[in-house]
């Protein structure tokens, strides 16, 4: 694999870099040069990805580039996969991979449904699990777990309609990281405590 | 009259609510006819933020979520997760938890197979194959109860083994419902192999071509049928896969038909599977998960008597385990294709991220290149054998 | 001999057959209350909706098949709505469903009746917390039986439907 790992990088100058972990081959690029690289692995001998598996996002709201597009790859001949990492921002837009894989279509959907991600050139780029009139990005991590409206039927106007949300028992998050780091609650009384 | 008649093509909805649409699928087809000339999928109708759920939640609380995903074949589901979080775990499942789980996938592989086939006959008019394939359904499912406790929805994989061992007796009772399988499989095939209706409304409809096949990035019996030899069980095997003896069935000409033969096929290998694992597991003995006190709760016997007992089942129960940092993807052989988990672990007791690769998602996809230029009815035989279950794909 | 064969077990149903029996071939015609009459019909074959939308469907469907026969109850599975009594509801509502269940529902004709099948149905369940899960198809439509379980067993199942037809017979009129 490693040998694998140094072809690439000589054969194609769209990678960043190349690391091999848990027995997992991994390539970061650029959004500039994906679709190059993705072409490169697909058709190269060595290589012959020729199925892309699996195309989803991460979101690390810590980077300024928050949004890393990761794309699966398997090579049915070489029996071996491979990891594409594309890091994005909100406005940035990615190249789709539909040109090179029929089966990036909804993959890449869904990935803009529940990340907010633009794919340019994307045949058809639609909300496809989420709610029609949906707002919003679901997986995000500024995104709150039970969203902000919620649904029921109003007797009096004869349909659905949408209310902001409204639970009858939050959602218990426990705080497991040490006392010294974790959870900062302020107990009646504090308050008086910082100002002295 | 004029010569240029204008010909408009008809926009239907087959409804979310459908007999033969397997769950929630809403299609919009344009029709000229009785010709489908596109059709458009919607789903998502049973989008229920799996997910982000998962994110919220402990390891150990995540893995009922994966049952619940293609909820005809619940334990294939578990057995990719629990693979997954083995391998950031850097551990491996003791030697008779990997054989009940081979075990139980193949169990699973024919209670999937059962419910697709037969189902899919019911979609192209035949009624009795449900009736007959239910009941066997019904007894395999005696032994999800008898070794989990559920009759469905298992818990049964963990990552670090198995929940539980076997109840005593299970072994002889699946030795005897081996034994009055392979009768009921050939009368099923004697119904139906044979059938001059069931072969009109199935054989040509929704032939997929190899190189398609791979574009669109099906797997499993889909990319079988086709006629490529893929499986991720002789491929990239995992567990004990690689003692069993058993072989693939590929298809021909990539058809309804050579896909219904395939997976009937798949159901006589996995008896085989089944039964080189019943002899194995009376040999085998030994702990069915793993014995690292920090990742499987000790027994409730030990529980009861020992402090650090105690502490760890406390600990694992309200925190569970610490996964180290890194990220995986990795994929089982499911009944219906290539299922894949790919997580990212930042080194806190829940994943950070967890993504599902379900194998209906790619197959539907590929549903208007499938169906483009057959008839409605087609539309059914042809959803029936992509073997689309609505828990996976919206998740 | 008489039209219907019971044996003499003088269990409740014995008896009430037997008086049936007797009354048939004295007379040649039987006299009920309308209410009773009605509410038997209803009860004895109560066609249901198959609303599967997700895995309780499976165990649904499990409880029409061989073991669990439904049909001999009179319960019939009907796909379509407007020849549904009975609206089964099993699986999880999102959403985006959640318009078209009404819509399904408002095609029923009267006198409709619903089962909330599966935790997810009776109170959002496993996804309760979710962003995109109606918290309770009970917030669409008015429900008569809830079925609790993840998922229930078909014979779960099955005595919730025995428990509506109890219902059905207790709230029996000819009015609404």
């Amino acid at each position: 694999m490693e040998a694998l790992g140094r072809h690439i990088v000589e054969a194609s100058s769209a990678t960043i870099a190349v690391s091999i972990r848990l027995g997992e081959l991994m390539i970061e690029t650029m959004p500039d040069k994906l679709v190059a690289l993705l072409t490169f692995l697909r058709d190269d001998p060595k290589c012959l990805f020729n199925q892309l598996v699996d195309v989803c996002g991460v979101d690390w709201p810590d980077r300024s580039q928050r949004f890393d597009v990761v794309y699966n790859l398997l090579s049915l001949k070489h029996n071996i996969r491979v990891r594409v990492k594309v890091a994005t921002d909100e406005t940035t837009p990615v190249p789709s991979a539909s040109s090179i894989f029929s089966s990036a279509g909804w993959f890449e959907r869904e990935t803009y449904d529940l990340y907010g991600v633009w794919f340019s050139d994307h045949p058809d780029l639609r909300r496809i699990l989420t709610d029609y009139g949906f707002e919003g990005h679901p997986l995000r991590k500024d995104f709150p777990l039970t969203g902000f409206v919620e649904l029921r039927w109003d007797d009096v106007q004869k349909r659905v309609i949408y209310e902001p949300v409204k639970l009858t028992q939050e959602f218990r998050r426990f705080d497991f990281l040490s006392p010294w780091e974790g959870a900062r609650q302020v107990l009646p009384g504090d308050e008086k405590a910082k100002a002295s | 009259m004029a010569d240029n008649v204008e010909i408009k093509t008809l926009t239907m909805n087959f409804g979310p609510q459908h007999p033969a649409a397997h769950g929630v699928l809403r299609l919009v087809v344009e029709m000229d006819g009785e010709i489908v000339e596109r059709c458009d999928p919607h789903i998502g109708l049973l989008h229920r933020g799996t997910e982000k759920l998962i994110e919220y939640k402990s390891y150990l609380q995540a893995v009922p979520y994966f049952d619940r995903l293609d909820y005809v074949s619940p334990m294939n589901q578990e057995h990719a997760f629990a693979l997954a979080v083995e391998k950031l775990l850097g551990i491996t499942a003791p030697e008779r938890g990997q054989y009940i789980r081979v075990l139980f996938s193949e169990i699973t592989r024919i209670l999937n197979h059962l419910l697709n086939v037969t189902t899919f006959a019911m979609d192209v008019g035949a009624l009795t194959p449900p009736l007959w394939g239910f009941e066997q359904r019904e007894l395999l499912m005696e032994y999800y109860e008898g070794a989990s406790g559920s009759r469905m929805h298992a818990a049964y994989f963990r990552p670090g083994g198995v929940h539980q061992d076997l109840p005593a007796g299970m072994l002889d009772s699946m030795e005897a419902w081996i034994k009055q399988f392979y009768p009921f499989l050939k009368d099923l095939e004697k119904l139906l192999n044979d059938n001059r209706i069931f072969r009109m409304r199935t054989v040509d409809i929704g032939v997929v071509k190899p190189e398609q096949a791979i574009d669109w990035g099906f797997s499993g019996p889909m990319i079988r049928a086709s006629g490529l030899p893929w499986d991720l069980r002789k491929s990239q095997p995992y567990d004990v896969y690689e003692r069993m003896d058993f072989d693939i069935p590929v298809g021909k000409t990539g058809d309804c038909f050579a896909r219904y033969l395939v997976r009937v096929e798949e159901m006589y290998q996995s008896v085989r599977i089944m039964e080189q694992c019943v002899a194995a597991l009376r040999k085998v003995k030994g702990p069915v998960r793993v014995d690292d006190r920090k990742i499987a709760p000790p027994r409730r016997s030990e529980m009861k008597n020992s402090m650090e007992a105690l502490i760890h089942h406390f600990k694992l129960y309200t925190e569970g385990y610490k996964v180290p940092a890194g990220e995986t993807y990795t994929a089982v052989e499911a009944p219906k294709g290539e299922f894949g988990v790919y997580l990212v672990s930042d080194g806190t007791n829940k994943p950070y991220r967890c993504k599902i690769r379900a194998p209906g998602f790619a197959h539907l996809q590929a549903l208007e290149m499938m169906t483009k230029g057959h008839q409605l009815a087609d539309m059914s035989a042809n959803i029936g054998s992509l073997d689309i279950v609505f828990g996976e794909i919206d998740r | 001999m008489g039209v219907i064969q019971s044996k003499p077990g003088a269990t409740a149903d014995a008896a009430l057959s037997r008086a049936l029996n007797d009354e048939l071939t004295d007379k040649g015609f039987v006299v009920s209350q309308l209410d009773k009459l009605i509410t038997w019909a209803r009860t004895g074959s109560m066609w249901g909706l198959t609303f599967g939308l997700a895995c309780c469907g499976v165990e649904m469907i499990h409880c029409w098949m061989s073991r669990y026969d439904l049909d001999r109850f009179g319960f019939a599975p009907m796909p379509s709505p407007r020849s549904a009594d009975v609206m089964i509801v099993a699986g999880t509502l999102t959403n985006k469903m959640a318009p078209a269940l009404r819509k399904v529902y408002d095609q029923m004709a009267e006198p409709r009746y619903v089962i909330s099948m599966g935790s997810c149905a009776n109170g959002g369940g496993y996804y309760h917390y979710s962003y995109s899960v109606v918290r309770g198809c009970d917030r669409i439509i008015p429900v008569d039986v809830y079925v609790p379980g993840c998922p229930p067993t078909a014979e779960a199942l099955l005595y919730g439907v025995l428990q509506l037809q109890k219902k059905v017979r207790r709230t029996g009129t000819l009015v609404r």
